[in-house]
């Protein structure tokens, strides 16, 4: 960005009272100067009374939603059964796509108990608790996620801060991120055609 | 010592300004100018010296003001700086998907003008290959759109203010209209600019931007829970930036881009407290500020998640 690109082409040409209104604060400015004005000493407000800061709160982990009333519980169907281990095409369930490595339903579905999901050693978890199945192949991610870095927290940086399962944002059967449909890009100066509006756009432009 | 000076200095201006007000009230006061030439406006002191009382009195006549323009209750705060406290930003590349909510959440938070558009928040495409080692700003395209995001190969960058500790727009500006806060929030007193654009010119992230006319608020998406040197209307005339949303962030809340980032790529807080996540993410990531060489010491933090 170059200085000389911020210069508005031929200005608004001035009305007379704004003219000697100018005029008269550029009076007014030598005065104020002359009196001790100029750069400010202070380095913080005057106003400002001290406001010292609360201890924090241990993050607050928000529920994930509940899984679908359509599907759930899974004992409804499923009760007293043992899954078939066999990796096969559904006669149930088609909207569930398997996209996560290569991995087979009952990695985490418990087999015998529906509807609970299960660690490597069997102990089951509970679905609103899913995240600790998660913990299981990626470990790696808990401290980020604990510490706020992956995932979102929400709420008071100083307060009360929320954070996410990892069910909201990864379904897990698929758990790359869903593409979104991004918002109307900005406004190019060209498209602009008040003279004025398209002098702020072409800043705007040269800005970035 | 020190203190008394101040007192002198603050008095005499005043007295000086109480007499110019005379004169200035003849001069001004000519039939056909605008509507509401505020004389108590035009005098108003500059904010780091206004006292508790005067500064009330300040806030109290700009909530009316602009109840009168926008037709609602409004509130201008001034909260100050917590102690102890230095803002740091984060923003991870590696998830940022380029949806612009954040844009938009910011426009809606912070009364910037819709028509003409002022966007605090520009996202950049990049392609990936091309940024490999060195991201070279110029290349970076605020213009795409696409059906869905992130597109193949892409890779996205928002840029807004990078609140410097050593910023080039403050040391520009002619009338001390511009400064850093203690929480280190770099903040504009509108009243103050004289819209030379200095700053602007100054600035090496394009992060400042200028009201040539009226700025265009519908009344029914007028926020109307302000700070005074943060989201509350601006005047044609003035240069306008990202404050991280001090009305919010000053009152313990996450700036409206760290709410709206659906991908949680947008981290904020403070670098003082070692609990945070600003300070964990320094300390685990790999980190990088834009146009380090400039030597502006940006507060904003990108980093690989
Ligand atoms: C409406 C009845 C119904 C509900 C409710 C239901 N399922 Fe199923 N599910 C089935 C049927 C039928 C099959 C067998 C499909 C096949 O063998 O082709 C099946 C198969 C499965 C399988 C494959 C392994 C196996 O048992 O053969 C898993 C895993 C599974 N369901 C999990 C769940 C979970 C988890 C829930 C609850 C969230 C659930 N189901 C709820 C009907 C249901
Ligand atoms: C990576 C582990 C994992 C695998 C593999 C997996 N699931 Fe799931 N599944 C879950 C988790 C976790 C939930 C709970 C999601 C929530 O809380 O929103 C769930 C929820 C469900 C549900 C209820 C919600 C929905 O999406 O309808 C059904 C049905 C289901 N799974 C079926 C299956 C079937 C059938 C398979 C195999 C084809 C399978 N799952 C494979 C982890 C897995
Ligand atoms: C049994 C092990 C296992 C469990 C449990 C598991 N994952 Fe995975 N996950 C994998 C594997 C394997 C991959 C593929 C890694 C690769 O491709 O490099 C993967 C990949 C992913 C990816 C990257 C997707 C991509 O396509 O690159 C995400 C996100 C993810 N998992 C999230 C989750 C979440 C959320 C849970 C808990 C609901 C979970 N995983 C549970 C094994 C697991
Ligand atoms: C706020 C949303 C959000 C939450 C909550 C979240 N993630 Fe992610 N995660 C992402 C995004 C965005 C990516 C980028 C890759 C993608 O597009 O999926 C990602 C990537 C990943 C990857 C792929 C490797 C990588 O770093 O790119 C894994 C594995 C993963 N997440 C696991 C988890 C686990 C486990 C949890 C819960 C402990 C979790 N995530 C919580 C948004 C989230």
């Amino acid at each position: 960005m170059h200085p000389h690109s911020i210069e508005p082409r031929g200005g608004p040409s001035l009305s007379p009272p704004v003219r000697w209104t100018i005029v008269g604060i550029a009076v007014l400015a030598v005065g104020f100067f002359a009196l001790g004005g100029g750069p400010l000493k202070q380095s913080t407000v005057r106003a400002y009374p001290s406001r010292p800061l609360a201890p924090e709160p241990e993050p607050v982990l928000l529920a994930p939603p509940p899984v679908d009333d359509e599907f759930f519980p899974c004992e409804d169907c499923h009760e007293g059964e043992s899954a078939d281990p066999e990796v096969r095409e559904l006669d149930e369930h088609e909207h569930v796509k398997l996209k996560h490595g290569d991995l087979w339903c009952l990695d985490c579905h418990d087999r015998d108990q529906r509807d609970l999901l299960h660690l490597s050693d069997d102990s089951p978890v509970e679905m609103s608790e899913s995240w600790r199945l998660c913990t299981r192949c990626h470990a790696k991610r808990i401290p980020d996620w604990r510490a706020g870095v992956h995932g979102k927290r929400t709420g008071y940086w100083s307060g009360r801060k929320e954070y996410r399962t990892c069910v909201v944002c990864h379904d897990p059967h698929s758990p790359l991120f869903k593409p979104l449909a991004p918002k109307p890009p900005p406004i190019p100066a060209s498209q602009i055609h008040s003279p004025t509006a398209t002098r702020s756009a072409e800043m705007n432009d040269a800005g970035h | 010592m020190q203190d008394t000076d101040h007192k002198e200095r603050t008095t005499s201006r005043r007295q000086f300004l109480k007499a110019a007000g005379t004169v200035a009230g003849a001069t001004v006061g000519l039939p056909g100018t605008s509507k509401a030439f505020d004389l108590e406006e035009l005098f108003q002191q500059h904010f780091r010296e206004l006292s508790q009382e005067d500064l009330e009195r300040v806030l109290q006549r700009m909530e009316r003001k602009y109840e009168e323009e926008y037709g609602k209750p409004f509130s201008v705060e001034a909260t100050g700086p917590l102690d102890g406290v230095m803002f740091g930003y984060g923003l991870d590349i590696s998830r940022c998907i380029g949806c612009r909510r954040c844009v938009y959440a910011c426009v809606d938070e912070n009364n910037q003008s819709r028509d003409p558009q002022i966007h605090y928040i520009r996202v950049l495409e990049f392609e990936r290959e091309e940024v490999q080692r060195w991201i070279d700003f110029e290349k970076g395209d605020p213009f795409y759109d696409h059906e869905e995001v992130p597109a193949e190969g892409k890779l996205y960058l928002p840029v807004a203010c990078q609140q410097c500790e050593e910023p080039e727009c403050v040391r520009a500006c002619p009338t001390t209209a511009t400064w850093q806060e203690p929480d280190g929030i770099v903040v504009i007193d509108y009243d103050w600019c004289i819209g030379c654009r200095y700053c602007m010119a100054a600035c090496p992230y394009g992060a400042r931007h200028f009201n040539w006319t009226e700025p265009g608020i519908p009344e029914d998406e007028v926020n109307p829970k302000t700070h005074y040197l943060g989201n509350r209307p601006r005047a044609h005339g003035v240069v306008e930036k990202c404050t991280w949303c001090i009305q919010r962030t000053r009152e313990g809340r996450y700036t409206a881009c760290v709410e709206a980032c659906p991908v949680g790529a947008r981290k904020f807080g403070n670098m003082l407290d070692p609990k945070s996540e600003i300070r964990y993410l320094i300390e685990h990531k790999r980190t990088f500020v834009l146009k380090a060489e400039l030597d502006t010491k940006p507060k904003f933090f990108y980093f690989y998640g």
